[in-house]
Formats: structure tokens, sequence, C-alpha cells
């Protein structure tokens, strides 16, 4: 039985933290009569839920999370892509193990946030997995509806899938699907509901002119040109050589710290196409990118300048960053970035994994928290570039306690107890096998006189030797005051499984944000947030119209309680991951909505104020926004 | 024994007078071309300062510190690396091109780090093969404690910080042969052994009283020691490698 989406359900009482005798306590007594209230006066107009705040037990007040992965039907095993016999197999296959990806979308648009996890094995289906919302026992479950939909394929004889992202590229109201691959990227079209209501979804790869080979490893859909129509940017890892029939062993970094031999990206716009479709051209010189050489890993995309256009942040593997400004259209119409990587932030050597882009501080610039290496034999330290505000940014992550996360992948801003604050989850570790430790042996050929280190042969065989394995997932509390405090132990988010991708959203719509967790070869995990003592909370689902439909882009300016947070609708930023579409404000103890602004990819602005005792939103609620219509059903 | 010292005041080259005329004039010029931060005459002088007395270690050194501020590093390490070749019997020109390995690893990415820091290494066993003088003990005793333990390498360094304590028995006492004795704990930090990092460090003070840096670690305990060494030898921070303990202890001594 699927339950109705949050957008008119309340969270069963089942779920709710009870008072005595099991009455719900004071606060939650009073939120509910506060947001009933509002919602009967202006129930003509808002369509949004009164979902009772958690209350505040201060006795066992804390971040909390529950893994569920199996109950739930999500602990998907991941395999990397054996390389079978082929010479050095086991190189390339370390190489590749990174493709771990998960995207978080409503697909079907019921309300409750879907998943699409990948897999990279030759013939392993990816899978779709449809959140079923609560059961009548209260929980959450998922049912695999991958092989319905025609979204298993992609793991072939020519092809690895690396990477998963849902965007509307033809802005018809269902989020399509992206899988990146090494290889060609497949696009699927969502056709929306059969007549048995489940989805089907048709490959228009070619039909769109998605055809070109490339070793993509991270994509993200932005609307470069604020033009209504999201284009693609697909970081890409190793050049546009098939992996998996080479012809060459010069495939890999040329150089561990300044490599310039890697994929780069490739950037799509996407165009009107034939019979009312659209196409993708490929436009990477023309927007400035195509001097980028590197190993990019992961992509990020947000309005880091406050001027309207998104800007580009790429981190790349084996040498340096870049942060591209979006410089708006030149003489020709044609729009553009700037490397200003030199003087924004400076070169730098590390091992970029992650980016992900969030307001940690509350100063109305968006932040970057870029993982790197940080391990007993290398010690990079992450990046947490703080956003000066005047074109620069400055890497506090040692000021702040982030720095260290070990061998990086994914990591997430979010404000997982409703604070007001965002705190960060970061999963890490390579590989975790037997006892014996690769460093030691790999050392031997980095300190090689004349070393070709993008030969396969000069590195030596793993076996089932371990690399950075067996490393704990970091969870970073913001502390309000510009630092942050690792409690994953605390919070149970210290896992050592070989994380790569995370995707956060409010999966069972309690208003707490959930995290699933994809690990190399190994488990998925999906971890309930079951915070105690959480404060209030806002959740909105914009949909454009002059602007793409996702809103990607789209910037919130939410003030609540005298305090000030923004947030950015965007489209699959940080590493192997996509995480939900909705924006979600923890707001603390503030018991209203005050203020809200839209700042819309079309340049349109709109406002929502507290007037008359009625808030600008009702809190601890989902509201949808559409542009120019304001709050909708 | 008095072999051996002759040998380490000899290896320390640390008498400029008494070293080529000719080098003295590129020094001074050089040395003063480095006051003014004129570093592009100051490298040139001082480079041909090196060239007149290649096993020179304080013209080396003071070489290398303007390389240092001039971030000049690659052309350092292509010069030295010359006056090497062209006199492989000087280990003091061995020692100085390790240093300069060394010198470049703050800017460097991290695994050019660990290629510039294991360069460095042979170049002091190099030099050690040429001569074993404390200095050279000390420093690629030190250089090895750089290493994780994951490498297996602190024991190697352990017993080269053994070696320069022994050998500095048979010296004078200078104050910086306590530092063999912090390297020495500090090595067994990284062995995963506090205590007997403690133990090493009242050890050592107990000989050399007033060595700060024995001082400094002997105050800690082991969660602070562990914080302190740990920021100790993260390779993005500078080591210094002036040597100016050296020269300020032998001018006390009257060494020039």
């Amino acid at each position: 039985m699927r339950m109705a989406p949050a957008s008119s359900e309340p969270v069963p009482a089942a779920e709710r933290p009870a008072g005595p005798q099991g009455l719900p306590t004071a606060p939650v007594m009073a939120a509910a009569v506060l947001a009933m209230a509002y919602v009967g006066a202006v129930r003509a107009e808002v369509s949004s839920a009164a979902i009772e705040a958690p209350p505040k037990v201060r006795a066992e007040a804390g971040i909390r999370f529950e893994e569920i992965g199996e109950s739930a039907g999500v602990r998907l095993i991941h395999t990397t892509r054996s390389f079978g016999d082929r010479h050095k197999a086991e190189v390339l296959e370390m190489f590749t193990d990174g493709g771990a990806a998960v995207a978080v979308g409503d697909y079907n648009n019921d309300g409750w946030d879907d998943l699409f996890v990948v897999d990279s094995e030759l013939g392993k289906p990816n899978h779709l997995m449809r959140n079923n919302g609560l059961g009548p026992d209260g929980k959450l479950s998922f049912t695999n509806v991958a092989v319905r939909a025609g979204v298993t394929g992609g793991n072939d004889d020519e092809s690895i899938v690396a990477d998963g992202l849902w965007f509307d590229f033809d802005n018809d109201g269902w989020l399509d699907l992206l899988v990146g691959r090494f290889g060609t990227p497949i696009l699927y079209r969502n056709n929306g509901p059969s007549q048995d209501g489940e989805h089907t979804f048709t490959d228009v790869s070619a039909a769109t002119g998605l055809t070109e080979f490339g070793n993509t490893i991270a994509a993200i859909a932005f609307d470069h040109d604020n033009d209504g129509w999201l284009d693609l940017l697909l970081g890409n890892y190793f050049q546009p050589l098939n992996l998996l029939d080479l012809d060459t062993p010069h495939v890999l970094p040329n150089n561990l710290d300044y490599a310039d031999n890697g994929g780069g990206v490739t950037f799509w716009h996407n165009l009107p196409g034939k019979a009312g479709g659209r196409r993708f051209v490929e436009i990477t010189e023309r927007v400035g990118m195509k001097h980028h050489t590197g190993w990019s890993l992961d992509l990020g995309h947000a309005d880091l300048d406050n001027d309207g256009l998104q800007d580009v942040y790429i981190a790349g593997d084996y040498g340096t960053d870049r942060l591209f400004m979006n410089q708006g259209p030149g003489a020709d119409g044609n729009y553009t970035f700037e490397d200003v990587t030199e003087d924004a932030m400076g070169w730098d050597t590390r091992k970029g994994m992650n980016v992900d882009m969030g307001d940690y501080n509350r100063d109305g610039f968006l932040d970057v928290y870029v993982t790197n290496i940080t391990d007993e034999y290398m010690k990079e330290c992450n990046f947490l570039w703080h956003n000066n505000g005047d074109g620069t940014l400055i890497d506090l992550s040692r000021e702040t306690g982030t720095c260290d996360t070990d061998w990086g992948w994914a990591a997430k801003f979010g404000d997982f107890d409703n604070d007001g604050w965002e705190d960060i989850y970061a999963v890490n570790g390579l590989r975790s096998r037997e006892k014996q430790n690769y460093i030691p042996i790999l050392l031997e050929v980095i300190i090689t006189p004349g070393i070709d280190f993008s030969d396969v042969n000069s590195y030596p065989d793993i076996g089932d030797m371990t690399w950075s394995g067996y490393q704990k997932q970091r969870f970073f509390h913001n502390l309000a005051d510009g630092t942050f405090k690792e409690t994953g132990a605390e919070v149970g988010l210290d896992n050592d499984l070989d994380g790569r991708g995370l995707g956060m959203a409010d999966f069972d719509n309690d208003g707490l944000l959930d995290l699933y967790q994809t690990n190399a070869s190994q488990p998925a995990l999906l971890h309930h947030n079951r915070s105690v003592g959480a404060g209030n909370w806002v959740q909105l689902k914009l949909t454009g119209t002059e602007s793409n439909r996702d809103a990607i882009g789209a910037r919130v300016t939410l003030g609540a309680g005298g305090e000030t947070y923004l947030r950015e609708v965007n489209g699959g930023n940080a590493y192997a991951s996509q995480s939900t579409f909705r924006l979600h404000f923890g707001v603390g103890e503030a018991k209203q909505i005050d203020a809200v602004e839209i700042r819309w990819p079309s340049g349109k602005v709109e406002k929502l104020a507290a007037s008359e005792g009625k808030p600008a939103l009702p809190i601890n609620a989902l509201s949808k926004i559409r542009e120019g219509e304001g709050v909708v059903r | 024994m008095r072999q051996l010292i002759a040998m380490t005041v000899g290896a320390m080259g640390l008498l400029v007078a008494s070293a080529p005329a000719i080098a003295n004039n590129f020094y001074a010029e050089g040395m003063a071309k480095a006051k003014a931060e004129d570093w592009p005459a100051a490298l040139d002088l001082l480079e041909q300062a090196v060239t007149a007395d290649p096993n020179n270690l304080r013209v080396g050194t003071d070489y290398r510190q303007a390389v240092i501020a001039a971030g000049e590093y690659d052309r350092c390490l292509e010069f030295l690396g010359k006056v090497v070749a062209d006199h492989p019997e000087a280990p003091n020109a061995l020692l100085n091109l390790g240093f300069a390995h060394v010198d470049k690893i703050p800017v460097e990415g991290a695994i050019t780090q660990v290629i510039l820091a294991n360069t460095a290494l042979e170049k002091f066993s190099a030099a050690l093969e040429l001569e074993e003088t404390w200095l050279l003990r000390y420093t690629r005793g030190n250089s090895y404690l750089y290493w994780p333990a994951i490498f297996g390498r602190t024991q190697f360094g352990i017993d080269d910080l053994q070696r320069a304590i022994d050998m500095a028995k048979e010296l004078d006492s200078m104050p910086y042969h306590g530092r063999a004795w912090a390297a020495l704990g500090d090595g067994y930090w990284r062995l995963e052994d506090p205590a007997k990092a403690l133990a090493t460090y009242k050890e050592g003070l107990a000989l050399y009283p007033d060595n700060a840096e024995l001082k400094q670690r002997a105050e800690l305990d082991e969660t602070e020691l562990t914080t302190f060494l740990e920021a100790l030898f993260d390779t993005n921070v500078r080591v210094a490698t002036h040597l100016a303990e050296i020269w300020e202890a032998h001018h006390a001594n009257g060494a020039r």
C-alpha cells in the first residue's frame, strides 16, 4: 500500500515522539495549533502540510541516525567492473572503482523522493527504487522498478556505468535520467505514467545528440545562460579512449600532482531539436573550458558571486581544481566562463574528489567543500573554501575542523538537526580488503627514478591488499561559531565501508534529512534521521515556468526568527551523488517564517512576506511554489 | 676517537675564513645582496662562492636560504646537482643537495613531496658513505622520522640517531647535540611508544639541560606530545635547514 505524499498527509502518530501517556508534548500541540490555524485561514492558496515538529526532549536531544537499508529494500550491492584476465586488470579496476553513484529524484511526482542507484559490472543492472512511502507499519520501503521503467542498461562490453543524474531536459514536468558512463552517455526521457501508473523511459541519447564517447565520472545539469533549458556539464576522468579495449598502456595520470592528460570536461548546450524536441550541442571551447585537461572527478555549480549566473567548480584528481566564473553574454550573445583559479584560490596539487556548495556560516555567500586525501601517508587536508564575497575563496578547513576525512569521496552540506546551521557528512575509504597494505608497495614505484606514471605496467598488482580501507565516515556538526565538531560515532554515521556517493533527502517526509550512502563493491546504506529535539523546518519544492522546470539555479533567501538563510537548487552537486531538488531549511526555535525571496534563473524575483499574523510560509511543512504563481497545490 | 672529532669539525665546513679567498669575496658580496633582497644578484654571487668552495657547509647553507627566499628551488637543485657531479668527493655538497630537496618539499604536492624526501635521503646516505659525522647521522636519522611508520623506515632513523648520540659522547659537547635525543624520542613516538619517547627526552635533558627541543617535549603529556609531533611532522610546514644553532655554538666556542 502506498501512502499519500507529504503535501497532503501528516507524519503518522506512531512516528512522532510522544509525551507522557502518549500525548503530544506541549510544543507539538502549540505547533499543531499554529499550523492548523494557518492552514485553515489560507486553505484556498496553500497546499502545505502541517507536519508537527519533533518535540524538544532536551534530555535526549541530539542527532541520531538509524541504518534501515535492509528493511527499506535498498541495501543494494554495487559491483566494480572486472577487467577479467586483461593485462594489469587490477590496476584498471582500481582506477575505475569510483562509480558507485546514487541520484535522488521524484521521477513520478508523487511527493516521495526516489533513488536511482547504479552498478558498474558487465551486464549488471542499475536500480530504479521507487519510494513507496510509509507502510501501515509506519516503515519506509522502496520497490525496484528499473526493469519496468527500462533503465537497467548501460554496462556493456564497451561501457561502464559511473553516474546518474535526474533532470527535466525537455521541461515536460517529468524528470528524465542521464546515465554517465565510461563510454557514451545514455539519456532516458521519462514518458510519464503508463496505463498501469508505472513510468517508462525511452533512450533518446542519439536523438538528442549525446553520442560522444567520454570517460564520464561526474555530471551536473544547470542553465548556464538562463534561457529556461537545462544544459549539461560532464566531468571526464580519463581521456576519451576505450578502457575496455586499450591499444596503449599509457592511459593513467602522467603526474600524480600535476596531471594534465585527463578527460577534462565537455559542456553541452540544450537547444531546440527536430519536431519540437531538444538536442545537445557541445560548446566546451566556446564557453571557455576546453583548456582544462585534468582528471575531473566532480563538478559543482552555484552562484558564487551573487550575480544571478551559475558558476562552476571542478574538483581535479592528481592536480589542480578549477573555478570558472560565469561572465554572462558576450557581444555575440553567447555566455562564457572565465577561469579565475589563480586569482580566486590559487593552484593546488591535491586529489580533489567532491564539490558541494552551502552557506555554512550564513554570511549570504555560498561556500565550497572539497574532499581530498588525508591519510597516514599523505596529509593533503580537505578544502572548505570560505567565500570572501570579493571574488576570492580562502581555505578554512583546518580552522573549521573539517580538514580530515581520510580518503574522501562524497560530502554533503545539510542541516540534519534543523538548528539553522548546515552540517557536513563525508564518506571515505578506498579499498578495504586483507590486512596487507598496498601503500609500501606502491611507494617503491613512486620513488623509482624516471617512472612513467601513465603506464599501467608501472603499477604493482594489488591483489587482496587494502589501500586506505576501513576508514570511519565523518559527520561534522556545525557548532554555529564558524567551526564544526566531528561526531560520526555519536550520531551513528561512523561506518567503515568504502563510501562513494551520498543521496540526501527527506525520504520519509518527516522533516529531517536522511542519507543514502553508496559504497564501492559493498552494500549501500540508508541512514534514517531519527534526531531528537531537532528544530523547526520548512521545505520548498520550486517549479520553474519561464525558468527551467526543475528550478535548478533558483536561489531562496528565507527569514525566520530574525535570522536569514540561503539555499540554491542544484543539479547534481557532490561526488557520485545527486540529492533532493527540495530546499530544506532548518530554522531552529523560530516559530514562523517571516519572509521568503525567490530569485528564479529567469531573473524574476518573487517575495512572500508575513503579514497580519499570517506567516510567509507554514512552518514544519513542505510548500510548493511555482514561478510567477507563488505557493500552489 | 680524535679522528672522529676532527672529521666532524671538518665536515661542518664552518670555517669560511679558511676557505679560498675568492669564495670569501663572492660569499660576502652575495650575502650583502641577499640582505638587500636583490635575489638574482645574491644567487649569482653565492653560486660562485659555492663553486669556489663546494664543500663549505656554511656557504652552501646560506645559498640555500637565499634560494628559499627567492623561491628558486629548481635552479638550486640543478646547480647543486652539478656541484655534486663535479665534486663527488665533497660530503657537504651532498648534504646541501639533500637539504635543497628538503627545502622544496613544502611548496610541492603530496606525491612530489615523497619523491623529494626520498631523494634527500639518498643524498644524505651518499654523504655518509664519504664521511661519517654527527651532523650527517643526525640529519639522516631525523629525515627518516618524517616517513609514516607504515613505510618501515622509522627504525633506520632510530639506529642513526642512536649512533649520533654515541658519537656525541666522543665529541666536545655542544648544545645542539641534544637534538639527537629529541629526535630519538620522536622516533619512539613514531613507533607508537610515547612513554619511551618521554623517557628519552628526560634522559637527554639530563645531559643537555639547556636544550630547548628537549625541554619543550619533556613537559608534554602523551596526548599533547602527539599533537605537537603531528604538527612538527606536517610535510607542508618548512623544516629549518639553516643550521643556525651550529654556527652559534661554534662561534660561542671560539671555533672561528
